[in-house]
This record gives structure tokens, sequence and C-alpha cells, in this order.
């Protein structure tokens, strides 16, 4: 029974040791130095195709209407079929290898 | 109607609400501050360094709070390693700031005297003991959720809160334990 009263007088203690620490602009000083806020995902969407947007019609007003683009397409169907098929692979393992640069990024250098 | 830790976190995640990130610092900045000044023996620069630093790291990886265990608790976990990052750095820290702790205790609560004597023997404790004791006894966290702030077995939590008692217990032997 005395047990019993001297560790409840102990816990007693123990709590009134831990006495409310006051702020005195603690908080607001985690607040100032936390990182600035993110941009809102669908804004960060919305900005990227906005930017996007502008930028084609841009290249397309300076290019005369995309004509280069029509040229370009029949000057390189017109490659032998090696140089076609060679080019393919090309941009293939391009692409694959930006994928896999951005699924690393994304996380941390892993990939599972 | 107040908010609670997990609405909180929601929003943080959710829309990177800093209102709602200092709302759970207001909350839980007392105790992860007492604490920290508890373990570095009442440094309280140092202490409050250290419990920034608990809350910008709470910040940066409050994604991982899965919210399985209490929100302070994921805190404390965050202090303690805090902590042990800088003794490891450290190795030695300094010693008692008595003045600004009792500064900051209401003096109504309980006898100075007796304050002080708990003070001292709560620091005399060895790290371990005293962990347990602040984290189980002052800070009511229950040992399954020590075992996890300090990523130690259950039983080793337990035994160093029964040791830390006993020590706390002979060390104020002279104060009449029941009546005080």
């Amino acid at each position: 029974m005395n047990e019993n009263l001297q560790e409840d007088w102990l816990d007693a203690r123990l709590r009134d040791e831990a006495a409310y620490v006051d702020d005195g602009g603690f908080t607001a000083g985690v607040v100032q130095k936390l990182p600035a806020r993110r941009v809102r995902h669908t804004l960060r969407a919305a900005i990227l195709l906005g930017v996007t947007v502008v930028a084609s019609i841009i290249a397309y007003l300076l290019s005369g209407g995309g004509w280069f683009i029509a040229e370009e397409v029949t000057r390189f169907a017109l490659l032998p079929l090696p140089v076609i098929w060679l080019s393919a692979a090309a941009a293939t393992v391009l692409v694959m290898a930006g994928s896999l640069a951005a699924v690393m990024s994304r996380t941390g250098g892993r990939l599972r | 109607m107040a908010l609670t830790d997990a609405d909180l976190v929601a929003r943080v995640l959710l829309d990177d609400d800093h209102h709602a990130f200092a709302e759970l610092v207001r909350n839980h900045q007392s105790s992860v501050r007492g604490l920290l000044r508890q373990l570095v023996r009442a440094d309280v620069s140092l202490a409050d360094d250290l419990a920034q630093e608990t809350f910008l790291r709470a910040y940066k990886n409050l994604r991982s709070f899965r919210g399985e265990a209490r929100f302070s608790t994921w805190l404390y976990r965050i202090a303690y390693n805090c902590f042990r990052e800088e003794a490891r750095k450290r190795k030695e820290l300094v010693g008692i700031d008595e003045a600004q702790l009792e500064a900051e205790h209401d003096p109504h609560t309980t006898d100075p005297a007796l304050r002080h004597d708990l003070a001292h023997a709560l620091q005399l404790l060895p790290l371990h003991e005293r962990t347990a004791i602040l984290l189980c006894c002052q800070n009511g966290l229950s040992h399954d959720e020590a075992a996890r702030v300090l990523e130690i077995p259950l039983g080793t939590v337990k035994t160093n809160v029964l040791r830390g008692r006993e020590k706390l217990k002979r060390s104020l032997a002279a104060w009449d334990l029941t009546k005080t």
C-alpha cells in the first residue's frame, strides 16, 4: 500500500516537473524556417500546359505555318531503310533512358 | 471545434498549409522542448535548437507519419534521434542551466527544494533510465510507445523504468514520499 502511494507521489512530482514551457516565439521561429510553400499540383499543371500552348503557337508562327515539319518528314521517309530503323532504335533508347532517370529521381535512386 | 492532430497533418499534406503546421508546433512544443531540456541536462538553448530541428524534420518527413502511433510519440522519436546525433557529435553534453529552469517553473506547484532534489536525482540517473522515466512517467507514454520511440525492446524499457524509479525513490528518501 505504502509502495503504491510512493509510486503515485513520484509520478505526480515528475509530472509537476514537466511544467508548461511557454512558446515565447518558438513556433514563429520554426514556421519562418519552413521551406517556401509548394505550388499546388493543379496550378503547376495549368502553368505547364499554358507555357506549352504559348510556345507551340510562337513556334508555329515563326516557322511559317509549320511547313518545315512536312518537309522533314518527307526527307526522313526517303532515307534508306536501315537508317530509319537505326533512328527509331536510338529514339526508343533515349525515351527509355529518360523515363528511367525520371523514375529514379522520384524514388531517390531506388527502383523498388 | 479544435482540430485533431490527424486533421492538421492532413491539411499540411494536402495543401502544404503552414498555419496547420504552426498549430501542430504550438500544441507539442512544450512537451518536446521539455523532454529535450531534460535530456541535454537543461542546456536550454541547445534543447531549443534540437526542438527546432525536430519540427523541421517532422515537416520534411510528414508523409512517413502513418498515424499508427500518436503524433506526439512520432515527434518524441524524432526528438530522441536528434538528441542522439547531437550527443554523438559533442560526446559530452554541457551542464545544468538551473537558473533558467527555475524561472520557467510554476513556484506554487511543488516545494522548490523538493523540485531541486528531484531534478538533481533525475540528472544523476544513467541516460537510458532517465529517458525511459521521462517518456513514461513524465510525458505519459506507455511502455510500448516508449519502446518504439527509443527503438529498444519492451522488456528493456520496463526494466529501465523500474530501476530508474527505485533510484529516484532512494535519492528522495529524505522526503516523506506519501505526505509531501
